[in-house]
């Protein structure tokens, strides 16, 4: 009895002590922090990192404090295979989260594979992530091609559109939407004829060589998969020609996020039906107004990017696994991610044990312009969700 | 192709021609005068665009305020990087000269997430140049008719200035001989300094014109410098007629390579350079090395 209860009082303070000397856990995580990606990349990393904060605030993980080591890919798929190397090797990460370009996601992937360790892919949205390059590590918090071709394709249709230009960026992401789109349009849009094709590549600023092709195919609409700033580009070179004024732009590509209304302002033009993962004036669940809240006071504006609620979503995603496998270890984590549901800020999501894509959604609706507003905002913003 | 189509892309291969031209002319003149390979002039591109967009857009002033700012700013830089830095560099070898101009590529690319972050900016045309102007069978964007205008009267303005001033005697013969024009009691240093200020001023003026083009992000730097070594050296390195000529073919055979064999974008500049090269390896109007 009073050893029992001296042992008792020993295994206490020895869980006590080793709690606290647990080393942290280690999230790595790669984004694009410079060059091109990093308008994307930086808030992405901001919600991530918001998400940390919260979590050790409320001590950690497992008890344990979480540690996030941060890397930049520079949006360059053998950097992002060879950092990612060294976070597993060198830094000893537990999981790695992130990559933004489809290309990336497809290399992270491949070293997740090899290495046997957990990464989410929060941003890209690739098909082949999550199908034909599909393995026991890999899991995918962010939409994909299929998904947005799939809302595209049925935007198509509802606009009752006859006769459509079809533009894609000629990588990737480009080339797995436009199957994407292809595999829905008889189910939504059986009589539209997509009669021009046309593909940019990654990166372009010039669009001359295109906007003339569109503009005397006669299309009614276009399906464009041409996010960013080559949306931008084209809409500044396109927009003297009076090219807006007759077509319907339906986009993949997140142009009707928030980022690209609020710096395009009275430059956004007509006719634009778009999508975004998160709006900071319109949310879907109860939870989003705390979140955006939060994100306001650490990015010290009132109109937040919609890129870090995807990295806020891996980390949470990170956190409930361990929690559920009370492990750190990749095998244990990965059976945990199968089927998991967690809530976030845009509403309960739950990870497909089979295919390990989340069924997040995306908002969508036309740009409209607002009397009160300097900048076009989506409205109304529909919440589409796959089943 | 029809007619319209043909008139279109020609027309679009000239606007981005002077737009190239007018960037790439100051990394031209840089090389030709002080035979310093600049890796940093497309950052100075971007900083003028960036420049542009704080001054145009934040602050208000109007479209042209904001060029000259553009210009103004990168004078003032790239003369006090020439005379603190770079000047020290002369008669080091040309890795060392590369190893420097990276190395401001980087220490820049730093400032200018430091002073913008990496957010998306975007520069509204000028008024009256927003527009379109209708030819009947053929529209044609107004700023790309603008672009069209300012790179002849800047090659011109170039020209005048290097071979029909004293001044430009005095550039000319800087490259020649050094040592002896500065015994002749030319102030070498500062004819040094002067183009180098102007060299990177024009970057700035680049970038400040392409800025209501295009969407301003960090890293645009990036394919812009490939491809104003491409124009300048198949133009003939250090020969101003021989860039304009380059940035000429650039512009041409992007866009029309562009529309007719889209598959072939990536390499299209890239392959102009290889043909050049094989049948004048020194470049369309440069000079063979004689020494």
């Amino acid at each position: 009895m009073k050893y029992s209860v001296i042992l008792a009082a020993l295994g206490v303070l020895g869980a006590g002590s080793a709690v606290a000397q647990q080393p942290p856990i280690k999230i790595g995580v790669l984004y694009p922090l410079t060059g091109g990606g990093a308008v994307y990349g930086v808030p992405a990393l901001a919600g991530h990192q918001l998400a940390i904060e919260e979590l050790n605030a409320k001590g950690g993980i497992m008890g344990r404090k979480i540690e996030s080591i941060e890397r930049d890919d520079k949006l360059n798929p053998a950097t992002a295979s060879s950092t990612m190397k060294e976070l597993i090797t060198k830094d000893k990460v537990d999981i790695v989260l992130g990559g933004l370009a489809s290309s990336v996601g497809l290399a992270m992937s491949e070293v997740s594979k090899q290495e046997k360790v957990v990464y989410i892919s929060t941003v890209p949205k690739s098909i082949q992530i999550t199908t034909d390059k599909l393995h026991k590590y890999v899991f995918r918090t962010s939409a994909n091609t299929d998904q947005e071709g799939d809302t595209m394709a049925m935007l198509a249709g509802r606009n009752k559109l006859g006769k459509i230009c079809h533009l894609e960026l000629d990588y990737a992401y480009g080339n797995d939407l436009e199957v994407g789109i292809l595999k829905a349009m008889p189910k939504y849009a059986p009589d539209a004829k997509i009669v021009l094709t046309l593909k940019p590549k990654l990166g372009a600023t010039d669009f001359n060589p295109f906007i003339p092709q569109v503009m005397a195919a006669g299309c009614d609409g276009v399906l464009s998969g041409l996010w960013g700033p080559h949306f931008v580009s084209w809409v500044k070179q396109a927009a003297p020609l009076g090219f807006f004024n007759k077509i319907k732009w339906i986009s993949g590509g997140e142009v009707g996020s928030h980022e690209i209304a609020g710096e395009l302002k009275g430059e956004y033009p007509d006719n634009v039906i778009s999508n975004t993962y998160e709006l900071w004036y319109h949310g879907n669940d109860p939870s989003h107004a705390a979140f955006q809240a939060k994100l306001a006071k650490k990015l010290n504006t009132q109109e937040t990017p919609q890129w870090a609620a995807l990295g806020y979503i891996g980390v949470m995603y990170t956190a409930a696994a361990m929690e559920k496998a009370k492990s750190t270890e990749a095998d244990k984590v990965a059976e945990a991610l199968e089927g998991l549901s967690i809530g976030t800020p845009v509403g309960k999501l739950t990870i497909d044990a089979k295919t390990h894509q989340a069924n997040i959604g995306q908002f969508w609706g036309p740009m409209v312009k607002k009397p009160d507003r300097a900048y076009r905002m989506m409205e109304p913003a529909e919440y589409i969700q796959p089943k | 192709m029809t007619l319209t189509m043909f008139t279109l892309n020609a027309f679009y291969g000239l606007a981005l021609a002077m737009n190239m031209f007018i960037i790439a002319s100051g990394l031209n003149l840089i090389f030709g005068v002080l035979r310093v390979i600049n890796f940093a002039h497309g950052m100075f591109y971007m900083f003028g665009a960036y420049i542009t967009f704080t001054v145009a857009k934040s602050w208000g002033a109007p479209f042209f305020v904001g060029v000259l700012a553009a210009a103004a700013a990168l004078g003032v830089i790239a003369f006090a990087i020439e005379r603190l830095l770079l000047r020290h560099l002369y008669d080091k070898e040309h890795l060392m000269q590369l190893l420097f101009t990276f190395a401001l590529v980087l220490l820049m690319s730093d400032a200018a997430k430091m002073i913008w972050g990496t957010d998306q900016y975007s520069v509204g045309y000028p008024p009256g140049l927003g527009g379109a102007v209708n030819l009947g069978f053929v529209a044609l964007p107004q700023y790309q008719l603008f672009l069209c205008a300012v790179g002849p009267l800047i090659a011109v303005a170039m020209w005048l200035l290097v071979d029909r001033t004293r001044w430009g005697r005095v550039v000319r013969a800087a490259t020649q001989d050094r040592e002896m024009l500065s015994a002749l009691g030319v102030n070498v240093p500062m004819v040094y300094a002067a183009v180098f200020t102007i060299g990177s001023a024009l970057a700035g003026v680049g970038g400040a014109l392409a800025a209501p083009r295009i969407a301003l992000v960090p890293g645009m730097d990036a394919t812009v410098i490939n491809e104003c070594f491409i124009i300048v050296i198949i133009g003939g390195l250090g020969n101003l007629w021989g860039s304009f000529l380059g940035a000429l073919a650039f512009g041409f055979v992007v866009q029309f390579g562009t529309v007719l064999a889209p598959n072939w974008q990536d390499v299209l500049p890239y392959l102009l350079m290889l043909v050049v090269l094989l049948i004048r390896p020194w470049g369309l109007l440069g000079r063979p090395e004689t020494n």
